[in-house]
């Protein structure tokens, strides 16, 4: 098991330089001077000194020296800057990822729990109420957009009633007030993701409990939650945590519009800005970020994959 | 013989499927006698019903089978104690019908490929049912079990392979280790659907010489589902020759193949190659195809396909007729016969 | 000769007739019908339902609440919000049913060459496609945003490129699995050109599910057109969209002192993103019973 997950750590190396040298030369084509991001403005000045810094980083060398001397750079914690604050992307960063991580993590956590149970409950009682119920809600969840959902959030509990905070993280009051900003994020991106997770639950469970093998763990005459959890989910369960492992690049990616909504300051509002105003390194560097963030998915997926699946843990 | 040594009786099974809110029927007033320790065939094509019919008995159906019988006995026979079950009143997952899943069932089904669970080794899986019926045994008293059963049914190297996971044994292998899972807990009754039908041909002839074995030896009756005729004639005791939910014709094996009564049956006859076949002579195909259950018209059910076919043979249900003792067809061809039900 | 393909014919319009009575019953696919072609008939007529011109600003009715004059009420700038509902249905609707469609025909033509090529091009194209499907959407449009700029033109551009990959894996399977086939493989021992065999077969096998994928992903467009023109990054704010009359909805003050303002757009987008979900599910019900 240690020789695979070392195998698989070592097989996301190769992929991780191929997306940054993607990455990289998407920044060469952009046409922004290497200069105003890999160098703190305070330092630059006349135009003979630029010149001068260029030539002392090498900035005129082949494209593919550069490349590594830009990787190496990133190895060490250097991301260069925004070419509109002016800030070190690896502070923006640093900043920024626990507050998204934070959200996405807890989202993952609620849709996992209320979309899979659900689901898994539809598939056993098919086209039961709670069944009927799940797929409209399905549907519903599905079709609202997602900031239209939140700003209700916000108009109801955080205007009207004023039990929450309407935006950002965290105002003085410590971790009360912390998890106060939390619960309209959350809600909101649970919300949305229990939809997709509640389908897929359901119609994975409703193929595992059609298959012969269930079919042969009846005819053992072992009771029906035996059947149904030995059985059923544990079959199930393997499909569905892949999509789950997926999810989590999308949670960081795709809370873009409700970090915007919620004023959250995580990586979502600063994609957000930056593509407003055009700052490609801060882009590229987010963009990394969530290649990265596939990678992990990718190797979680596996290794669940592996400690659920025989044929994959002893296979060679 | 006496009525006691009837294991299974089964009265009256209708059991029809509600697909687009519509009932389509299935198997339709099928009665049945399995006699303790003879193997009774259910044979016919693809589609008529004969898997549906075990399944029925069981109680192993989706949630849109309905399931009608006047009773469906078990005799269970302990020592010289014998009690009676009918089946039909028992609730599919129930207590009581469970219990007698394993302990005096056995299943085995058609696909070894897919009735063993991926995941679990199987030497767990035959063991599973038999943890479940016996509360008081430690798992080391199983496994001994589960040892004994797989050297009886010739897996080799039985210690080793109760670790093993489905994916690494061969289609006859894994059907031994279902036949094992059907009857670690030493049931009564074995039902069969379709055996081999996946494995290859000399597979094919292991188990079912396997199967024969398990039954001559340890007295137990055997429900064979097939429509390999070849399986029939070394098997079977009994025959029931099925058509789209009806029992057509039923008989011992002699009365099957001396004396095939049923145009289908005589069909179904002529289509199998025998050995010691004139040489020269073709073997036929039943003209026709099997009719859409949700399409049937009143009659005979086989009239379209059939070279006898007449006018009445197209009005009302037709009866059985008992042509000799103990042999019964449904067709109108024997009506100068007894009508029996 | 004749009497075959009649009655074959015969059989496809029964079926089409059993599909068609099928779908019908199906209660919720029907309300989605009728809430899409309600909403999209709207849109299409607009002029004859109202008379305001959706751009024209009146400084002298700023932020009317709804009345007889202003059904839906005015925004900050006195814009009439029916109006420009209407209008921007035109472009919401426009954008997520040209994006689906360009991006199936992408799939359809991208799934076509890696089936029918096979080895490495395939190969290409699944890690390609996988790449696509991975990566976050929303951040996928993004930095083609960033590239391209915003606009309605490019938005086009960008979600057909971003639309294609379950059409493409849909088609390319059906490929797949076709070459398998012994009749293709028999078709070609008698000199028949595979290719002729296999396009024949494959483009109506697929069609059904392709048509599902596309009412899917019309669906989603227009709720991306939505997410990015809140974010300002859509259609310019100047062209009415769902998504840029929502936009207003960024301001707090808005959310809590004009109602009207964010809940109808708001309102309106799930209602129609909703009549299309439905009447999608109701049309994979009746031609892809396989998958539900």
């Amino acid at each position: 098991m240690l020789k695979f997950i070392i195998k698989k750590l070592l097989q996301m190396i190769p992929m991780l330089l191929v997306i940054s040298l993607l990455v990289f030369i998407g920044l060469e084509l952009t046409g922004i001077d290497p200069l105003s991001y890999m160098v703190s403005p305070d330092m630059a000045g006349s135009a003979e000194n630029l010149e001068r810094l260029r030539e002392q980083m090498g900035l005129n060398d082949p494209l593919f020296t550069r490349y590594f001397r830009w990787v190496s750079e990133m190895l060490r914690g250097d991301f260069g800057y925004s070419i509109v604050s002016g800030t070190p992307i690896s502070q923006i960063i640093a900043v920024r990822i626990p507050a998204t991580i934070e959200l996405a993590l807890l989202a993952l956590v609620f849709s996992t729990i209320i979309g899979v149970g659900i689901g898994i409950v539809s598939a056993i009682k098919q086209n039961g109420i709670i069944d009927y119920v799940g797929r409209v809600f399905a549907v519903v969840g599905q079709s609202i957009p997602q900031f239209f959902f939140g700003i209700i959030l916000i108009q109801i509990f955080a205007v009207s009633m004023g039990w929450f905070p309407v935006g950002q993280r965290i105002s003085p009051g410590g971790n009360w007030s912390r998890i106060q900003h939390l619960v309209l994020p959350v809600t909101t991106l649970t919300l949305s993701m229990c939809a997709v997770l509640m389908r897929y639950a359901r119609n994975t469970m409703l193929d595992v409990m059609n298959s012969d093998y269930i079919k042969t763990a009846r005819s053992k005459g072992i009771p029906e939650w035996k059947v149904i959890i030995k059985h059923g989910f544990r079959n199930a369960m393997r499909p569905v945590l892949v999509i789950i492992c997926f999810r989590l690049p999308m949670l960081i990616g795709g809370s873009v519009v409700i970090e915007s909504v919620f004023s959250w300051p995580g990586i979502g509002t600063i994609i957000a800005s930056s593509v407003i105003a055009g700052d490609m390194p801060v882009i590229m560097v987010t963009t990394l970020m969530v290649a990265a963030s596939i990678l992990v998915a990718s190797f979680l997926v596996d290794v669940f994959t592996a400690l659920l699946d025989p044929r994959v843990r002893l296979g060679d | 013989m006496n009525e006691k040594d009837i294991v299974l009786s089964v009265k009256n099974l209708n059991t029809s499927f509600i697909s687009d809110r519509k009932e389509i029927k299935i198997v339709k007033n099928v009665s049945l006698d399995l006699k303790r320790a003879t193997t009774l065939a259910i044979v016919g094509e693809s589609g008529c019903g004969k898997s549906v019919t075990v399944h029925s008995i069981v109680k192993l159906m989706p949630k849109n089978a309905r399931v009608k019988a006047d009773y469906i006995l078990y005799n269970q026979k302990r020592g010289d104690k014998i009690t009676e079950f009918d089946l039909s009143k028992l609730e599919p997952y129930g207590k009581e019908m469970r219990a007698l899943r394993g302990p005096d069932i056995g299943m085995v089904f058609q696909d070894p490929m897919s009735s063993l669970n991926p995941v679990y080794k199987v030497g767990d899986q035959v063991a599973e049912g038999l943890l479940e019926h016996n509360p008081k045994m430690s798992k080391e008293e199983a496994k001994e079990q589960v040892l004994a059963m797989f050297r009886e049914l010739g897996i080799p190297d039985p210690e080793n392979r109760i670790n093993d996971f489905p994916y690494q044994f061969s289609g006859g292998m894994k059907q031994r280790v279902v036949i094992a899972l059907a009857m670690i807990c030493n049931p009564e009754i074995i039902i069969a659907d379709e055996p081999t039908t996946a494995l290859d041909v000399t597979i094919q002839a292991q188990i079912m010489e396997l199967m024969k074995s398990l039954q001559t030896e340890k007295n137990k009756s055997i429900i064979l589902i097939t429509h390999n005729m070849g399986l029939v004639a070394e098997m079977a005791d009994e025959v029931c020759v099925m058509y789209m939910g009806r029992i057509v014709e039923f008989g011992t094996l002699e009365h099957i193949f001396n004396n095939p009564s049923h145009p289908y049956t005589k069909a179904l006859l002529r289509s199998v190659p025998v050995l010691g076949m004139e040489e020269g002579r073709l073997l036929e195909t039943i003209p026709g195809i099997t009719p859409n259950p949700a399409e049937l018209k009143e009659g005979c059910e086989f009239a379209d396909r059939c070279p006898d076919c007449r006018d009445e043979c197209r009005k009302g249900t037709i009866p059985a007729f008992e042509v000799e003792p103990g042999h019964k067809v449904r067709c109108l061809n024997f009506n100068s016969f007894k009508e029996v039900d | 000769m004749t009497t075959i393909s009649k009655a074959a014919k015969g059989k496809s319009s029964s079926l089409l007739r059993k599909n068609i009575k099928k779908f019908v019953n199906n209660k919720l696919a029907m309300v989605g019908l009728i809430f899409m072609i309600i909403i999209l008939f709207s849109a299409i007529f607009a002029p004859l339902l109202t008379q305001y011109e959706p751009a024209k600003i009146d400084l002298k009715a700023k932020s009317v609440a709804p009345n007889s004059e202003h059904l839906f009420g005015t925004d900050k700038l006195g814009r009439d919000l029916f109006s420009r509902i209407l209008y921007g249905g035109r472009v919401s609707i426009l954008v997520g049913v040209v994006g689906a469609f360009s991006g199936s025909l992408i799939g359809v033509v991208l799934g076509s060459i890696a089936g029918y090529f096979g080895k490495w091009t395939d190969m290409l194209l699944i890690r390609l496609s996988e790449v696509f499907q991975t990566f976050p959407q929303m951040i996928l449009i993004l930095i083609m945003v960033t590239i391209l700029g915003p606009g309605l033109s490019n938005l086009l551009i960008i979600f057909s490129i971003t639309g294609w990959m379950t059409t493409f894996r849909m088609v390319r399977n059906e490929f797949m699995a076709l070459r398998g086939e012994t009749y293709v493989k028999v078709a070609e021992a008698f000199g028949m050109s595979k290719s002729s065999v296999m396009f024949k077969q494959i483009l109506p096998n697929v069609f059904s599910p392709v048509i599902v994928a596309t009412t899917v992903n019309i669906a989603g467009f227009i709720l991306s057109e939505a997410g990015l023109s809140f974010l300002g990054l859509g259609v310019p704010s100047s062209t009415p969209t769902w998504g840029n009359i929502l936009n207003a909805a960024k301001s707090i003050e808005v959310i809590s002192n004009y109602w009207w303002m964010w809940v109808i757009p708001g309102v309106v987008i799930s209602i129609f993103v909703l009549a299309v979900n439905f009447f999608g599910d109701g049309l994979r019900d009746v031609l892809d019973p396989k998958q539900q």
